[in-house]
């Protein structure tokens, strides 16, 4: 079976003419590394189906690894291949040694442009070729990088061209992306085929990324550093990427505005006020930095971020201005500058590229122009703003960019047509070579360079392999590196006397505890929502012993749900069951248990990497209990059946919030969120059916609400009684679900919670709690009023303003900045 | 032609702010054609934090924090220039302007006084097909580059509609051209962006104006403006020379430079943040004084 399998598979597979391939040598032989995998993998009984992978792609989608397509609401899942690119160790060397040595030339290049600027006035590099770029940061020239250098982390895009040598294609110094989804891939794959990948000798990962953090550490000026991933936002297309990043490594996740530059320094708003930030690893492009003194428009940078860099008040990397050197017109440079510079040829070639800026070469590109693709010297915008190959241009578009390249010929390059390798996928159970690219990343530390084995692999739909893009629908890889003895077993774990122990990390940043306390928020509203609309469907619909007053509880309901935008107040469905429907799934009403679980969803999306996998899976399960949508409820049973399965995904929500997070301040936020609501909400209710004029069916339906039905025919025989069912609902310390209770938890969560001042003066939440909390304490619930309930509830939400205020990032301590205006 | 300079700019605000932090343009530049003798800038209440560096195109900037509650901020330049431009050559004489082009992309100076820094696209200043064809006119292949831009900047005065209502800092340059309208600075900005798209390298230049007052009135305090205008490398040997589209002029001894740039961005006078809420109104004076002239009579 599986010998059959395999010969199958490999009799069928057909490399491209002329292309070289990763499975079969030039010899058209298989290669051993490959035919390793291959042998074990084809024994898997389900190995041409998708059912182990699929299990472990499933994972994928319940962490949330996906890609965001930017400006798109909706998450694409992320298509990763189940068979990883696999390279054996003496490959795998020349790769380590071309890509370090590209890394140190990158580092020598920026040196240079940045420092002296010797390899302009020798003439070694045309000025031009490197104004021409939006990354060259002129406000850098003659700053020295904080911490020494000016690359954290560098990526090389690689390609296997038609000579079987690796050469790069594009170079990454900016911001590199893609070392986080690398991460995850291994995660899936290794979940996968846990066997494999331990009897092959595969390379792993951790120690690379441990290299990383320990370098970021070193370039701070104190122990223990508090170091920050800059991250343009959840809109950003690699927002998941970063926030996995940041929870591997430990780093905070933050954003342009979750930092202040003061006295050249930057800090971390924080609960407790400002803290220093003293290395930032940067994912927000540094145009975007400092609106200051770079783009003015830029929302993702925090003004004064430049001058902290240039008074060494803090450690930015990759250093702003190291994106020069993404330019193609640089590309045609670079075996000279290695010589130069280093001393020695070029390790890997680049793929051929003529910058057009120079006489020669544009002439040689005009030459050649039907043959070559013409792509942007410099990353930019325009009709010709992505590589485009000549000959498949229209005989306009060929005219119009002949003019354009004469007139301004130092916007392109020409690049030699590269066809790159293959390498064999599954599609529909049979072995099939598509075209491929590797991202190799280098982590440049203090020790010197050191390379992820691994990476990022890009895989094409087409079998044309000349132009790549995530964004066009291509699939991903993982990347094995097979080494031909054992592999070393390293984690993350650090030698013991390195470290030192603690147990709170750090401060809670002012951002994650705005969004912990607004996620807090919505999963109690709907789960509030969820019993509304469960007592619409079933203690509503079957009261036969009620037999009176059934219509005005009806009303009082249908009231709640609409003043909290469940339900919309101007149509009158006919029946129940209308208005259940409405209330889970009308997604333009902001009240609908479907708005609420989404906005709730999105809330956790802004803080992915302080949520675990299990908490983002039940959240998505959530959403899956929904997903059927109002088409499945035709019966009151249906419509149950949703709210049922929702409220158990809920109690397992708060469950995990309970047994499986930390007791830190991020916890207190998202509990006093939940708090806050549920002592809202249960005011409204108890002022609606537990009113002077209450009937018996009002106080049924709120005991329900409540949740607080056994508790109460426990304790007393007779009844349902207006005041007794007050105190246990308002006033009861001991019932979990009463005001009271959620009062003391929140007086205990703000005794807790850091103080801006030691001077012993309340701060304003508590100040508003406490008369609160003393009340409840004193009062009778024979005289609880529906008014003095109403004054209650303004208090609650009094008090939810005011610790908005205090902790989060419109509080207090950000005022929004705004910019002086006008032509001066 | 000597000059004292004022540039006074106040901003009035609804409710007291409690943080400033800005960064100043506001210091001319010594250089081929001017030389600056004294310049101070003085800002109100005091800042906390002053910092002075040589920016990304060779000016000093000053960088201010003021971290104690005002309701208005001052900012006063005040300085004296000595404007030497020296007089033009001949404008035939000058090299072919594609000489020029090839010349510029393949300098070894990345300076800000080199030609490298001017030649690409900017978010204000992008290359537009439609102005570079309508630059193009003039420049017929070995056209001397000074014959060319001069006829150029006739053309713009002549073809354009100076009209301070219609545009503002903000308006995009494709929208000043389609309207043939605008001010100073649309009329820099167009100029920038067809040159560049013809591949030369152009700078924008802000600074100021000398007004001569009508015949037996004294100049109005206060009442001058700021202006911008454009200069254009021609050559190694020539330099930069400054073309003035809104007055059809050769920049002379009556343009007072103050900043130069990429496009307005690099030179705005004053770049700032403040922590505050409500309206915040802002006004401008400009006093350019020649040395000789008498004191001024009040606006």
């Amino acid at each position: 079976m599986t010998t059959d399998r395999l010969s199958q598979w490999l009799a069928n597979y057909r490399p491209l003419p002329g292309v070289p391939d990763e499975l079969f040598d030039a010899n058209g032989k298989p290669r051993e590394q490959w035919m390793g995998f291959l042998r074990e993998f084809a024994g898997y009984p389900d190995a041409d189906s998708d059912g182990r992978f699929g299990m472990a792609a499933r994972h994928i989608r319940d962490s949330g690894a996906s890609y965001r397509v930017y400006g798109e609401e909706t998450e694409t899942s992320w298509p990763l291949d189940p068979l990883p690119l696999i390279l054996d160790q003496p490959e795998w060397d020349q790769i380590v040694a071309g890509v370090t040595q590209r890394a140190e030339l990158m580092e020598a290049v920026l040196r240079d442009i940045y420092g002296e600027g010797r390899l302009v006035s020798e003439g070694a590099l045309p000025a031009a070729a490197i104004t021409g770029s939006p990354d060259f940061l002129r406000a850098m020239r003659g700053v020295a990088p904080p911490a020494g250098r000016y690359l954290q982390l560098y990526a090389a895009d690689l390609g296997r061209g038609p000579d079987g040598r690796w050469w790069v294609l594009d170079d990454r110094t900016q911001a590199p992306s893609g070392a986080g989804y690398a991460l995850e891939n291994r995660l899936v794959v290794s979940r996968a085929y846990p066997n494999l990948y331990n009897t092959l000798n595969v390379h792993r990962l951790a120690p690379f990324f441990d290299a990383l953090r320990r370098g970021l550490a070193a370039t701070a000026d104190r122990s223990e550093p508090r170091i920050c991933l800059l991250t343009p936002g959840p809109f950003s297309q690699t927002y998941y990427e970063q926030a996995h990043l940041a929870r591997y490594l430990g780093f905070l996740l933050v954003e342009g505005d979750d930092l202040v530059a003061r006295d050249g320094k930057v800090y971390v708003r924080t609960i407790a006020g400002l803290k220093r930030a003293d290395v930032i690893l940067r994912r927000v492009d540094a145009e975007f930095l400092d609106p200051l003194e770079l783009n003015a428009a830029s929302r993702l940078g925090t003004p004064g971020m430049l001058e902290a860099i240039r008074t060494g008040g803090v450690t930015v990397l990759n250093m702003p201005g190291s994106g020069v050197l993404e330019s193609r017109a640089l590309m045609s440079f670079m075996p000279a500058l290695c010589q130069r510079l280093l001393g020695e040829p070029l390790k890997l070639p680049n793929i051929a590229t003529w910058w057009c800026g120079q006489a020669n070469e544009q002439a040689l590109v005009e030459d050649r122009f039907d043959n070559l693709a013409i792509a942007p010297a410099f990353p930019g915008s325009g009709p010709f703003a992505v590589p485009k190959l000549v000959a498949d241009l229209s005989p306009q578009d060929k005219a119009l960019l002949r003019q354009r390249l004469a007139e301004r010929p130092g916007d392109f390059v020409g690049q030699e047509v590269a066809q790159l390798s293959t390498m064999p996928v599954l599609r529909n159970g049979q072995l099939q070579p598509a075209p491929f690219t590797l991202r190799v990343f280098a982590a440049v530390t203090p020790e010197g360079v050191r390379i992820l084995p691994g990476g990022f692999c890009r895989i094409s739909d087409q079998p044309d392999a000349r132009v790549i893009s995530m964004g066009e629908g291509s699939r991903t890889a993982d990347v094995w590196v097979i080494d031909d003895k054992p592999v070393e077993r390293l984690t993350l774990i650090a030698a013991g006397d390195d470290v030192k122990v603690r147990r709170i990390l750090g401060h809670l940043p002012s951002r994650a505890a705005d969004n912990l306390f607004w996620l807090g928020r919505y999963i109690e509203r709907t789960e509030a929502t969820l019993r509304l609309v469960r007592a619409l469907c079933s203690s509503l619909m079957d009261s036969e012993s009620s037999l009176h007053g059934r219509g005005q509880t009806f009303e009082s309901l249908r009231a709640v749900l609409i003043d909290w935008g469940a339900l919309d107040g101007a149509t009158r469905p006919a029946r129940a069951l209308d208005s259940a429907r409405d209330a889970l799934h009308d997604a333009n009403a902001w009240g609908s248990v479907t708005y609420l679980v989404r906005a709730a969803k999105r809330t956790a999306s802004g803080m992915r990497e302080r949520l675990s996998a299990d908490f983002w899976g039940l959240l998505v399960d959530l959403e899956g209990d929904l997903a059927g949508g109002a088409n499945e409820i035709h019966s009151e049973a249906q419509a149950l059946e949703q709210v049922e399965n929702a409220l158990r995904h809920l109690a397992g929500l708060s469950g995990l919030t309970q047994e499986n997070m930390n007791r830190v301040a991020g916890w207190r936020f998202l509990d006093m969120g939940r708090r806050i609501e549920r002592g809202a909400n249960t005011c409204q209710l108890a002022r609606t059916l537990a009113h002077d004029a209450a009937t018996i069916d009002d106080l049924d339906l709120l005991l329900d609400l409540n949740d607080s039905q056994i508790t109460y025919r426990a304790r007393y025989i007779v009844g349902l009684a207006l005041t007794a069912v007050r105190d246990l609902v308002m006033l009861d310390p001991y019932n979990t679900r009463s005001v009271a209770f959620q009062i003391a938890a929140l007086k205990d969560h703000l005794s807790v919670l850091p103080t801006l001042q030691e001077d012993g003066i309340l701060e304003e939440p508590s100040r508003v709690l406490l008369p609160l909390a003393a009340e409840l304490e004193t009062q009778d619930a024979a005289t609880l009023h529906a008014d003095k309930v109403l004054a209650y509830e303004r208090t609650i939400m009094r008090l939810s303003n005011a610790v908005a205020d205090r902790y989060f990032l419109q509080g207090a301590n950000a005022v929004p900045t705004v910019k002086l205006v006008g032509l001066a | 032609m000597k000059y004292r300079l004022r540039h006074r700019t106040t901003y009035a605000y609804e409710n007291a702010v409690s943080f400033a932090r800005c960064v100043l343009r506001l210091t001319p530049r010594s250089s081929a054609t001017q030389t600056v003798t004294e310049s101070a800038i003085t800002v109100t209440p005091e800042p906390s934090a002053r910092l002075t560096r040589i920016g990304p195109f060779g000016a000093e900037i000053v960088t201010v924090t003021v971290d104690k509650p005002h309701k208005a901020l001052v900012i006063e330049a005040n300085s004296r220039i000595d404007v030497h431009v020296p007089p033009p050559g001949d404008p035939d004489a000058s090299q072919p302007w594609e000489a020029v082009r090839s010349r510029a992309l393949n300098t070894a100076d990345l300076s800000p006084d080199g030609p490298a820094s001017y030649l690409f696209a900017t978010p204000r200043t992008p290359i537009l097909p439609s102005i570079t064809d309508y630059v193009r006119i003039s420049f017929p292949p070995g056209r001397p580059i000074i014959a060319a831009v001069s006829e150029l900047n006739n053309r713009i005065n002549r073809e354009f509609k100076y009209d301070p209502g219609a545009t503002e800092v903000s308006t995009p340059v494709a929208q000043a051209f389609d309207a043939r309208h605008g001010v100073c600075q649309d009329f820099a900005q167009i100029m920038i962006v067809g040159l560049r798209g013809l591949g030369l390298p152009v700078k924008y230049v802000s600074g100021y104006l000398r007004t001569i007052p009508p015949p037996g009135q004294a100049r109005l305090e206060g009442a001058d403006a700021t202006h911008a205008w454009v200069a254009v490398w021609c050559g190694d040997e020539t330099g930069w020379v400054g073309f003035d589209p809104t007055n059809a002029i050769l920049a002379g001894n009556d343009h007072l430079v103050l900043a130069i740039g990429r496009d307005y961005a690099d030179v705005a006078p004053i770049d700032g943040v403040i922590l505050a809420s409500g309206v915040q109104t802002l006004k401008v004076e400009v006093d350019v004084i020649p040395e000789d002239e008498p004191t001024p009579a009040h606006a």
